[in-house]
């Protein structure tokens, strides 16, 4: 049953690769075109030494066939000779179907290894903003509920709205204004304004650490505000069920019943809006990342696009799509696998 | 009694509002209306939305009558200038105004915030409605281009549209639009699934009554109030995205003041000019809390589903 219900949400999400794959190239293109940065600056280059680069490149084939050659259905084609099918091709390399998301147009370096470069560092930061999220939402929403209608329940619902019309980059600036600028002035420790560690000299545990806590923690404000409430709500609707009344009657404490009986059963619907966030694990960041210096694939995508090297963001909105429709997917089947029912749908 | 009971309705559902119960019947946005005034933090988030949309509006008034400079006005006399008699909020490296160009910024916010809001209803309420009504190929169709959509993490469509289009007012709004459709999309649909299969639209159509009028004088009224939800509490999140597109250089550009674009100018001087991060901020916070709350009362107010 399980088994049949991933092969259906798997098949399903066949067409939206695809169609992700057609809508992001097509408009890469359009916003592009045939342009090759730097070209018109260089004043050595002749007419004919563009059209030779824009050859090598592809960019004189139809759009068709660069497109296929572009997800690697050329390769494919040509490898089982039937190249003659796409007329006037040149050579097809090894495209998404292969594993190869394209080559650099500034520099001609692979996307794929800039993007495993760059994992590691985003989901570093987008983990340990999430952890952070779910170690101060939970007890914060623990507390709003069992005191409910109280002034600290009311002072961490003022907070919450409001932690979700903060603009995530302005918080970001702030801190850097107080915890980095200000501290320093004032011959305080202070924290580093941005970056993975400090340069040449850095790398040690606590460096590291020094560098991560700032972006992380802004990176999770937005959800510290989101799931605290939803905690709240979800522990209300817990403490008001049956079994929570017999656990009373039978003489639990209070204390057992709400961390053991309520609680568990609270955080289980919280896993389900965590796991919402798993697909933006590689793109929720990108604001943040720009903000703070941290070389992330976000900040990748940011500096490359203002550089318009585009095969290079091509490559990279490629890959955090396929993501999230791979983090979907996951997560479906997860939830799946725990709630029987959603497999009948 | 039930008998005596069953009489009573049928009198009431018989008469006009002017009927025996005295109770005057309402519309449901008239209703709706009603307890969306009684909402206290709501009205008043209304109130700040309508005076700094008022504000946004005057932007040359005040120009002329209150600040007495344009925004682009510089003035090298009062470079970094603290906030005080002359510059109430302060100046930035050139000399211009902040608050001033605050007010300005106020219209590119606020502009594609309810821009924006008005093309992904009329889209994606246009494609929820049809997906819903026709169900079959065409909803798979629809429903599968939104999830298409809505995979691609918007920040980097964003980013890539940005390229594409000479970003203005206009342009940002669309491009924002152009994946916030899909969110409204998805849910008008799901509303309209539920109200297609109950029994007054079997029987209008046994009337008679075409597809068009169908969805326009039956469908559509009924998926309004949801309609109207979404697009009150998508406002605050478009704001967001507009200020932090033009925050990375990818929305509005200088000279043409934002509260975005002023942010990531401020980010070079803030550390000797703090009113020149602080007060964009606040202005983009304030605006975004207001909307959000606003939002939130209508939710209350309109919303079908709470009742």
């Amino acid at each position: 049953m399980l088994a049949k219900f991933v092969l259906r949400r798997a098949l399903a999400a066949i067409p939206v690769v695809v169609g992700v794959t057609v809508i992001t190239f097509f408009l890469m293109h359009s916003t592009a075109g045939s342009y090759v940065p730097g070209l018109a600056l260089n004043p050595n280059l002749t007419a004919k030494d563009v059209a030779l680069l824009r050859s090598q490149l592809g960019l004189d084939q139809p759009l068709w066939i660069q497109y296929l050659d572009w997800t690697g259905v050329a390769w494919v084609v040509q490898h089982l000779g039937l190249g003659s099918l796409l007329v006037g091709a040149n050579e097809a390399t090894p495209g998404l179907l292969q594993g190869s998301f394209g080559q650099s147009m500034v520099d001609g370096t692979s996307v794929s290894s800039q993007l495993f470069d760059r994992l590691p560092n985003t989901i570093l930061l987008t983990v340990t903003a999430i952890l952070i999220g779910i170690a101060v939402s939970i007890p914060l929403g623990v507390i709003g509920a069992m005191r409910r209608g109280t002034r600290v329940d009311n002072a961490l619902t003022t907070v919450s709205v409001a932690g979700v019309a903060v603009p995530q980059f302005w918080l970001g600036l702030i801190c850097i204004l107080f915890f980095s600028v200000r501290l320093h002035d004032w011959g305080l420790p202070f924290l580093p304004s941005s970056g993975l560690q400090t340069p040449f000299t850095g790398g040690a545990l606590l460096d590291r650490l020094a560098h991560l806590i700032m972006p992380a923690a802004v990176l999770s404000f937005v959800y510290l505000a989101i799931w605290s409430r939803f905690t709240r709500s979800s522990m209300l609707e817990v403490l008001s069920q049956d079994y929570v009344r017999t656990a009373r009657a039978k003489g639990m404490g209070e204390r057992r019943v709400t961390y053991f009986h309520a609680l568990r059963n609270a955080v289980i619907p919280l896993v389900t809006l965590v796991g919402l966030e798993l697909p933006g694990l590689v793109s929720g960041g990108l604001v943040v990342e720009a903000v703070f210096g941290w070389p992330g694939i976000g900040l990748l995508a940011y500096q490359r696009a203002l550089a318009y090297d585009y095969t290079m963001v091509l490559g990279i909105v490629t890959f955090a799509s396929i993501l999230v429709v791979a983090g979907n997917l996951l997560a479906d089947v997860l939830y799946a696998s725990f709630d029987p029912r959603i497999r009948l749908a | 009694m039930i008998d005596q009971l069953a009489v009573d309705e049928l009198q009431r559902v018989g008469t006009t509002s002017a009927g025996v119960t005295g109770r005057r019947s309402r519309s449901y946005l008239g209703e709706s209306w009603e307890r969306l005034r009684e909402n206290r933090i709501g009205m008043l988030a209304g109130y700040v939305i309508l005076f700094l949309a008022i504000v946004a509006i005057l932007a040359p008034v005040f120009s002329q009558f209150v600040t007495h400079v344009q925004p682009d006005r510089q003035d090298l006399d009062s470079q970094f200038l603290p906030p005080g008699v002359h510059h109430w909020l302060g100046a930035d490296e050139t000399g211009r105004d902040t608050l001033t160009r605050l007010i300005w910024g106020a219209r590119v916010s606020l502009g594609v915030g309810f821009l924006t809001v008005t093309m992904q209803i009329i889209v994606g309420g246009g494609v929820g409605l049809v997906a819903g009504f026709f169900s079959g190929w065409v909803d798979n169709v629809l429903m599968r281009i939104v999830d298409m959509v809505l995979a691609i993490p918007a920040i980097f469509l964003f980013i890539l549209m940005a390229i594409l289009f000479t970003p203005n007012t206009v342009t940002l709004s669309l491009i924002i639009a152009s994946v916030g459709w899909g969110g409204v999309a998805r849910l008008v649909r799901g509303e309209v699934l539920s109200v297609r299969s109950r029994d007054f639209m079997l029987a209008t159509r046994s009337l008679g009554a075409g597809n068009v009028r169908l969805i326009l004088r039956h469908l559509l009224p009924n998926v309004l109030p949801v309609m109207i939800v979404a697009a009150s509490l998508g406002v605050g999140a478009i704001i967001l995205a507009e200020a932090a597109l033009d925050f990375l250089g990818f929305g509005i550009h200088p000279p043409t003041p934002s509260w975005g674009n002023m942010l990531s100018n401020a980010q070079t001087y803030f550390a000797h000019s703090t009113w020149l991060v602080v007060f964009p901020g606040i202005m983009i916070f304030v605006t975004v809390l207001a909307a959000n709350l606003f939002g939130n009362a209508i939710r209350d107010a309109f919303d079908p589903r709470l009742r």
